[in-house]
């Protein structure tokens, strides 16, 4: 009788340990976390990094009983530093994922290694150019974030049809992430109504642009406004010496490319950027209770509130979680991961940017939000005028990505800026039709 | 056209008056002391954040000025009293040891301000624009400002080396240290001198070039460069080469930020050369 | 047995089990410390330019990455763009390399010491501008990718990283034996006159300038051989090769390693590399610890790690034993270096 107790409480004991064990085969799932942690490029990792572990800590770094681990490399902003800590964490550390990088010419080196290492899943941090998910797409990397041209193709519609502007000047950091936002810009402001983008670029680093000023007062009476296009430290420069310069009396309108106006612009620069026009996939001022959790909870974490790099390094682990409720958890079958991923589609009470799912490049399909800065509750805050839904990187090549690709890659100078050779670029590319279709339509339909 | 060109020229030499302002403290050093201070790109930078902190705190833009130099000065003494004077004799070493004292203010000033950019925001007296009737434009307070402090400093620092007896010994000692040790001059306290004095000029122009431009860490590197070149141009260690070498290169960055700013990185650097290959010494650089 | 056949022959017996090592490292290692030591080989080389220079000039470049990213820009370029085959664009990249240290060498050799180290550092960013700048031609910040190891012998290199490895292992040896040569050579022997007393030299009639101007030259070529490894082992090379971060880490494991010897810039060139690797999974300040690190070697064991050691090995265990003249501690010259020599 007590030999039969004895079999009965073992069996139950087993049938309980099968249920409440993990239903999965690894005991813990390993983060390889990858960016620039120290130096000049530090808040870029940060940044993401600080939305990755909120997004983990909501989770108690576990998910369904299995802990979770992360392993933090610096990049050092170096992308052969890049390379040898992404081969430490596959041969090292053996990570089931890696989430970054962050810069642009980091991301690309990413790819380059993803197409060797096709046995580890990346889900990538804010790097931004659009051959990582186009030209150069690999099978095992998806991006939860966005292209450079991706959120602004519909900034120039909306600059060209809402704003009835013509003629634009685009100031800019000479290399490829600004190189590809005045490349969409131009796309959708010329083939809906406006003639004429100047483009001027200056190097990177600098932060005199006094004689940059000087030049645009001298076109003001020509151009209709002028668009800031680019990062960190020369946004600052360049909106002190705009108003230095006064040129705000001369301009009605100053826009901005999708990194101008972020949160930690807005606290550091204050009224300077009122008004400013931007686009982007997401808005700090989004009202949705996915978004609220998001900033509140991030502000409780570390005091003050996020940018939309914390969005996508966020975002990135909720994407990781829901591919591994899809495969029951199983992230040592890197294949079946991978899939799972790129399946995944985020709804608006997920994801604080709104609804997401990735086209066959791995890129997200996603709301375009054109933004403006406006003052609520005595802050700063960056409000939707327009929403785009479902826009995808092509944006509205989206049915032609082929030809879109086939086009030549955009440079300091290409697309041409004035509308006459645009044109006939475009023909050159997407035919004849497309170019009847534009004029008859007046432009993308809405 | 002209209307660029001018304005082009005014934004070159008010360019060329903050590059003196920062280039001064490391010619002072340099002149006396044999010793390039690589620290000094690191000490402009924490000397611009410090002012920043000060001036959120007190509001007021002077005092953050003061406060910018008069920590820097400290630091720039403790470097020199405790490091410097450690090698003294070996500029390599010496050289060297500030190049160590760089990179580790410049990571320091990462964990306390961030990464994130700044800027000073321009005191009241000095904001704003005046018109220019001639080019029918009008031109920022703050950068002319900047030319009457270079003009100030440059006054400042001729009266010092010219008119006083400390400032003759210095002059003194950059001819011929070995007279002047001779004749039983303290000379560690005139390196000490020298070298916080310079320290405080690093802080001063932080402050200032804060408020000109915008802060932000790798500043530290990007104006080490620009004084190096300033003074590698200038004639190494001589204040009218400084002056010289500032202009200059304020107006080489100015005219091809205007006209061809793709290359206008690359074209600073030019006149290194060629002027090196002309004189090796730099432009008033004395043949010895 | 005398004490100098037993310091031979343990020298010998060392030598060879360091050898075997070396070669058995494919075998006996796992691929994570493989790729750190063909890292190491070619950072190694970087080093190694810079402290020949240090050593034999007496003059710390701020450079040498220039010169690294030169020939690495150029194989790049040479195959991605124009496809040339296999042995051109390493051979060619040497070329420009070399030609570009004899333009800048004519500008820097005519300054001694911390003038030196002032006008390369220049010079070096002058590099970096262009590599920035240039963006039809470099590609900007992005740089250029899509780079492969070449197939040697019909063996892919970019397949099998042993294979990459023994390549890269054949040259860094003949870098190391070149260097190594070079010091022991007339030619050596004549800079050390010139760096010991350049104005002695003068007067018995060398050609003083011309003597340091070779020196810049081969060092280049060291440092070059290391920017073509470097582009064919990560498949990429970017602005940041030739950036004053690149050049004062290569510093930096000159001085940690020791700025006279051979040995030290491989000793700290490995411990540099291997600092970064274990200390950025602890914290993140990687540069702050690197600065101390910096500054105590400098100011304490001023002939670096493997200097020091030296120093005690001749010191307390050989004193009678013989002593390379090139393991004389030397490279910081005793005077302040003043311009021209007064």
């Amino acid at each position: 009788m007590a030999r039969k107790r004895i079999i009965q409480l073992m069996v139950a004991f087993f049938v309980l340990a099968w249920a409440f064990a993990p239903a999965h085969g690894v005991s813990e799932i390993r983060i390889g976390l990858i960016g620039p942690y120290t130096g000049w490029a530090t808040i870029f990792g940060q940044n993401v990094l600080d939305g990755v572990k909120l997004a983990l800590s909501q989770k108690d770094y576990k998910f369904k009983g299995t802990p979770i681990k992360i392993f933090v490399e610096d990049t050092k902003a170096d992308v052969e530093v890049m390379r040898t800590k992404l081969d430490s964490l596959k041969n090292r550390d053996k990570v089931h994922l890696i989430i970054g990088p962050s810069l642009g010419h980091e991301g690309m080196a990413a790819v380059d290694w993803a197409a060797r290492n096709p046995e580890v899943p990346i889900l990538v941090g804010y790097s931004a150019p659009e051959d990582m998910t186009m030209r150069k797409a690999t099978y095992s990397l998806v991006r939860p974030g966005w292209t450079g041209a991706q959120v602004i193709f519909n900034f120039g519609k909306f600059c060209a049809k809402d704003l009835g502007y013509k003629k634009i000047i685009i100031v800019g950091q000479d290399y490829a992430y600004p190189w590809d936002q005045a490349a969409g810009f131009i796309r959708g402001f010329l083939e809906n109504g406006g003639e004429k983008v100047e483009r001027i670029w200056h190097p990177v680093e600098e932060v005199d642009l006094s004689s940059i000023m000087a030049k645009l007062a001298g076109m003001s009476k020509e151009y209709d406004a002028v668009l800031c296009n680019s990062g960190g430290a020369q946004v600052v420069a360049f909106f002190k010496q705009w108003h230095q310069f006064g040129l705000d009396k001369l301009y009605p309108q100053i826009l901005g490319q999708a990194n101008v106006p972020i949160t930690p612009m807005l606290a550091e620069m204050g009224d300077m950027l009122l008004g400013v026009y931007s686009s982007l996939h997401y808005y700090d001022g989004n009202p949705s209770q996915a978004n609220v959790k998001f900033r509140e909870g991030y502000n409780k974490a570390y005091g003050h509130y996020p940018s939309v790099m914390s969005v996508q390094g966020y975002d990135a682990v909720n994407v990781a979680f829901k591919a591994m409720e899809a495969i029951d958890g199983k992230v040592d079958d890197p294949k079946a991961f991978i899939a799972a991923i790129r399946n995944v589609k985020m709804t608006a009470d997920e994801s604080p940017r709104g609804p997401f799912y990735f086209d066959k490049f791995g890129n997200p399909v996603q709301n375009v939000y054109i933004k403006k800065v406006v003052k609520q509750d005595g802050r700063l805050m960056n409000i939707a005028v327009k929403t785009y839904k479902d826009v995808s990187q092509f944006g509205p090549y989206a049915d032609m990505p082929d030809k879109y690709m086939a086009a030549p890659a955009t440079t300091r100078d290409y697309p041409p800026g004035d509308k006459a050779s645009y044109f006939k670029e475009i023909e050159k590319y997407f035919g004849k039709d497309y170019v009847d279709k534009l004029e008859k339509n007046k432009g993308w339909p809405d | 056209m002209s209307v660029l060109i001018l304005m082009s020229l005014l934004n070159g030499l008010t360019l060329g008056a903050l590059l003196f302002i920062t280039a001064s403290g490391l010619t002072l050093s340099f002149s006396l002391m044999r010793v390039v201070n690589l620290t000094y790109g690191a000490f402009y930078m924490a000397g611009g954040f410090i002012g920043l902190s000060v001036l959120k705190f007190s509001g007021s833009w002077l005092l953050a000025v003061f406060a910018g130099g008069a920590v820097m000065s400290a630091l720039a003494f403790i470097e020199e009293r405790f490091l410097l004077r450690w090698a003294r004799g070996n500029d390599l070493i010496e050289t060297l040891i500030s190049l160590s004292v760089a990179i580790i203010v410049g990571d320091l000033v990462l964990v306390i301000w961030g990464g994130h950019p700044r800027t000073l925001s321009i005191p009241e007296a000095l904001n704003g624009a005046v018109s220019i009737p001639l080019l029918n434009t009008i031109y920022p307070v703050y950068r002319i400002f900047t030319v009457v402090l270079a003009l100030g400093i440059i006054g400042a620092l001729w009266l010092f080396l010219e008119k006083t007896r400390l400032g003759v010994t210095i002059r003194a000692g950059v001819d011929n240290f070995e007279m002047v040790s001779a004749l039983g001059i303290n000379v560690r306290r005139l390196f000490s001198f020298v070298f916080t004095l310079s320290g405080f000029l690093a802080g001063v122009s932080g402050v200032v070039g804060g408020t000109f431009l915008m802060l932000v860490v790798g500043e530290d590197w990007r104006i080490l460069t620009l004084t190096l070149i300033v003074i590698i141009i200038g004639g190494m260690g001589s204040l009218g080469g400084t002056i010289v070498g500032s202009l200059i290169t304020g107006l080489i960055h100015s005219f091809s930020t205007a006209f061809i700013p793709e290359f206008s990185l690359f074209v600073l650097f030019l006149p290194v050369a060629i002027i090196l290959s002309i004189r090796p010494r730099g432009l008033f650089g004395r043949q010895r | 047995m005398t004490k100098e056949r037993g310091y031979r022959f343990s020298r010998a017996l060392l030598g060879a089990l360091v050898g075997g090592i070396i070669i058995a490292i494919p075998w006996i290692s796992s691929k994570y410390f493989m790729m750190m030591s063909i890292r190491l080989m070619y950072f190694g080389m970087l080093t190694m330019s810079l402290t020949y220079l240090a050593g034999e000039l007496g003059a710390v470049s701020l450079m040498q990455a220039a010169f690294f990213g030169i020939s690495g820009y150029s194989v790049a370029l040479l195959q991605s763009r124009y496809g040339l085959p296999f042995p051109i664009p390493p051979l060619a990249g040497l070329v420009i390399a070399v030609l570009a240290a004899g333009l800048f060498g004519l500008l820097v050799v005519r300054v001694r010491g911390i003038y030196f180290l002032m006008l390369t550092l220049v010079l070096g960013q002058l590099v970096w501008a262009l590599a920035n700048q240039w963006s039809s031609i470099t590609r900007g910040d992005t740089g250029i990718m899509n780079i492969y190891a070449p197939t040697v012998f019909g063996i892919s290199t970019e397949t099998s990283k042993t294979a990459f490895y023994f390549f890269q292992l054949i040259f860094f040896c003949g870098a190391a034996s070149f260097v190594a040569a070079l010091k022991r050579s007339p030619f050596g022997l004549m800079l050390r006159g010139v760096r010991d007393s350049e104005s002695r030299m003068a007067m018995l009639g060398f050609r003083v300038h011309l003597l340091r101007y070779a020196a810049f030259v081969f060092a280049s070529l060291v440092a070059a051989l290391g920017g073509v490894f470097f582009t064919y082992f990560t498949g990429l090379i970017n602005p940041h090769s030739v950036s004053l971060t690149a050049n004062v880490e290569a510093l930096l494991a000159a001085i940690l390693g020791g700025i006279n010897s051979l040995l030290g810039a491989i000793v700290g060139t490995a411990i540099l590399k291997t600092l970064d690797v274990v200390l950025s999974g602890i914290t993140e300040r990687y540069m702050l610890i690197m600065g101390v690190l910096f500054m105590l070697v400098i100011m304490f064991a001023r002939q670096g790690i493997v200097g020091t050691l030296m120093k005690y090995w001749n010191n307390r265990l050989f004193t009678s034993g013989n002593r390379d003249p090139e393991r004389r501690p030397a490279g910081f010259s005793k005077k302040p270096d003043v311009v021209g020599n007064p």
